[in-house]
């Protein structure tokens, strides 16, 4: 069931008892769980923290605690699949859930006992009645609870797919701080996190992004009055969160202007950077605006001021001029002491980068530890590190995309465009992990969209391959919806990747929370691919 | 040259620094004993002499053999007064169990203290605070809080807290539990505190 009311359903219930919290792995759930872990430590709570990666995670994450732990909330996992069926608990186990993941299981919706969904929902969207749904089914003998069509393939009249707007878990979880008068400005910094690492990730439409910093933008506001009246203005290392109309430049402020350019998506799929005629268009850009490449090249907080002063106002009507419309885009800024300065989109891209790692001796739980530290202001070193960590993903990113492209490795197979990264592939080893593939197919597909001629082409969606792990002779695949402006980010690759592999016995392992990334057996690649294209044509 | 042993003894035990307690050198007090027992009876034969035959030339040498006993005896009470100290230090920060390799380190009559300088802590403790006596190891700096996050660094099995119930501490896991409890298990390296 939906809870309507998240203080007296959630905090009223779970705040004398001990918690099991179950947080997924990534950074909007990170944020969740530090704005939750706050709360808790304000009205003693005790609770248990469990990172889990995946569904044989969580199932054996449930298994070890079920004796301990009657309330157990997750956090961006569980909502998608029924919970029950799953994880088979007693009946006095409750599940509080919070998950970005769409579209909800239709069966967690209708159990009023044991499963809550933290989840906003707007008015207009009404929900299924429960009738509709389940008759619906022993009549024309259904297979599936109704939760999801495949493919492209309308949702019939009665029986709809349950995907509701969704809020950043951090958001939700702020949201009840709110109510709860214990909201503060680190909550605030962490929900503000939490929705950009959805936008970093692709994960909501631009309105929606906007609508919510909008959101935020108030509760910024109102923390930012509590000190405007008084004489003394504030000590310099207090946390002060900005609004920022900042340049889409990634980790610019860390890094030289001229790096930023050459490894964020937007520019670098604009400009065509893969090429010699990308690398030319770009030297004339920066003359344009009269920055001299020495500067340019140079760690940004060591360009001259007089360079740096309006440098958002002159880069952003330049890039009118090249086409770029929306090289600044709205977002926060967070300032303590003299030197520490942060955009959001930094602080994502250093603790997904923290939380991927793939240097050796390190496990998904270390990492999962290390990433939730570096989102502590006290742990400065750790969110530095993440940022070198971050410099090389993206440069990797963009290296793989401009040899892919200039390789013709994106291959169109009808239905969709498919794409395979060879074992030699230099940071293969970075793809391996479903945040960075996501990051490197979004790329990617940005990337062939600008470059190739062919009209169809430019919109199908993509499939992309790569080595997961080499001696159990595994790759991990994914796939993402086309490119397109009024793109409402609903990926039906989950139930499609389910019924290839159903229909060709392939070994597959559908652990992640977010259905369309699946393992695979590097043997099976061949017919499973050859059932998609069947299967979507 | 005199008093070489009873130095030796006391740089042994500086050398270990932080409250660590190195083994007893029984060997070195034996020695320097046997020391003191040579100048002493050299020094009797030689007051004797001197007494009965006028030998003033010897007092000297016997001042000398006295200043020597003087200095080992003050090195050697140094040597055991400082190693008390650090036994005492002991049961404040282990409890009132000691670990084996540290209680292999005592000497039987350092055990003997140790046992008597517990019970009359325990006496104390128990005459404070009413009728349960209070628990004056527990929070030796004012702890800011009741309940404390920790980190599990190492899989430590099942532990059980004071309301019965079981938390599984797995590598990894993060727990919000009461202070007290945990203390033990910080000082074993087994849970990390997270200050945030």
């Amino acid at each position: 069931m939906f809870i309507t009311d998240i203080r007296k359903e959630f905090y009223d219930f779970v705040v004398n008892q001990r918690v099991a919290l179950l947080v997924s792995s990534d950074i909007d759930a990170l944020c969740a769980c530090k704005i939750l872990q706050a709360l808790f430590h304000c009205d003693q709570v005790q609770y248990t923290l469990v990172p889990v990666t995946g569904w044989q995670d969580l199932g054996t994450a449930f298994l070890e605690h079920k004796e301990q732990f009657r309330y157990f909330v997750l956090i961006n996992c569980g909502a998608n699949v029924d919970l029950l069926e799953t994880l088979q608990p007693e009946e006095d186990s409750i599940f509080f859930i919070c998950d970005t993941h769409r579209p909800v299981d239709v069966v967690n919706v209708y159990n009023d006992t044991q499963v809550k969904l933290m989840i906003k929902q707007d008015d207009d969207l009404g929900v299924p009645s429960y009738d509709d749904i389940f008759r619906d089914e022993e009549e024309e003998g259904g297979d599936d609870s109704g939760n999801e069509s495949d493919g492209g393939s309308e949702p019939s009249g009665k029986r709809r797919r349950y995907d509701e707007v969704c809020y950043a878990a951090a958001m939700v979880i702020f949201e009840l701080a709110w109510v709860l008068t214990k909201d503060t400005k680190d909550m605030l910094w962490w929900a503000i996190i939490g929705l950009t690492d959805q936008w970093v990730h692709d994960k909501i439409t631009h309105m929606k992004y906007v609508t919510d910093i909008a959101t935020l933008q108030r509760h910024v506001s109102r923390h930012n009055h509590r000190n405007e009246d008084e004489d003394n203005s504030l000590s310099i290392d207090c946390m002060r969160i900005s609004f920022e109309y900042d340049l889409r430049l990634a980790l610019y402020q860390h890094w030289s202007l001229f790096e930023s350019i050459c490894n964020s998506s937007y520019t670098s799929c604009n400009f065509k950077l893969w090429s010699m005629h990308g690398q030319k268009k770009l030297q004339e850009f920066l003359a344009d605006m009269g920055l001299p490449l020495k500067q340019v090249k140079q760690k940004f907080n060591s360009m001259d001021m007089s360079v740096k002063e309006n440098l958002r106002e002159v880069i952003e009507e330049s890039s009118n001029k090249y086409g770029m419309k929306d090289i600044r885009i709205q977002t926060f800024g967070v300032h303590f002491g003299f030197k520490n300065r942060f955009l959001a989109s930094d602080v994502v891209h250093a603790a997904a980068a923290l939380l991927e790692s793939t240097e050796k001796d390190e496990s998904p739980g270390d990492n999962f530890i290390k990433a939730l530290d570096c989102l502590s202001r006290s742990n400065l070193e750790r969110l530095h590190g993440g940022i070198d960590l971050a410099k090389k993903k993206l440069m990797a990113i963009q290296q793989t995309v401009a040899s892919c492209i200039c390789t013709n490795l994106i291959l169109s197979q009808g239905p969709f465009l498919y794409c395979y990264l060879l074992e030699g592939t230099p940071d293969v080893k970075l793809f391996s992990k479903p945040m960075a593939l996501t990051l490197l197919c979004k790329y990617l597909l940005k990337a062939f969209v600008r470059s190739t001629r062919n009209k169809r082409c430019k919109l199908l969606p993509l499939i992309i391959a790569a080595p997961m792990d080499v001696e159990k002779r595994t790759v991990i695949v994914l796939g993402i919806p086309p490119e397109s402006e009024t793109s409402d980010k609903k990926n039906f690759f989950g139930r499609a990747f389910e019924k290839a592999a159903e229909s060709t016995s392939s070994r597959t392992l559908h652990d992640h929370f977010d259905t369309s990334i699946i393992e695979l057996k590097m043997e099976d690649r061949t017919k499973f691919l050859d059932a998609l294209i069947t299967l979507l044509s | 040259m005199f008093c070489e042993k009873a130095i030796e003894i006391i740089r042994e035990l500086h050398r270990m620094g932080d409250g660590q307690l190195p083994a007893f050198n029984e060997d070195g007090i034996r020695q320097v004993l046997e020391e003191m027992k040579a100048l002493y009876e050299q020094n009797q034969s030689d007051v004797n002499e001197a007494k009965s035959e006028g030998k003033s030339e010897l007092i000297p040498t016997i001042k000398f053999r006295h200043c020597c006993l003087l200095r080992n005896q003050r090195c050697v009470t140094a040597y055991l007064y400082d190693r008390l100290l650090r036994i005492r230090a002991l049961r404040w920060e282990y409890g009132s169990v000691l670990p084996t390799n540290i209680r292999f380190h005592m000497c039987a009559e350092e055990l003997e203290w140790f046992n008597q300088y517990k019970k009359s802590l325990a006496t104390f403790m128990r005459s404070l605070g009413g009728e349960e006596g209070l628990d004056i190891t527990q929070d030796m700096k004012p702890p800011k809080s009741l309940y404390i996050e920790v980190r599990c660094l190492k899989d430590h099995g099942e532990f059980e807290i004071d309301d019965g119930t079981i938390i599984l501490l797995k590598k990894n896991s993060q727990h919000f539990l009461p202070r007290w409890k945990c203390e033990q298990l910080i000082r074993q390296g087994v849970l990390e505190h997270i200050m945030s």
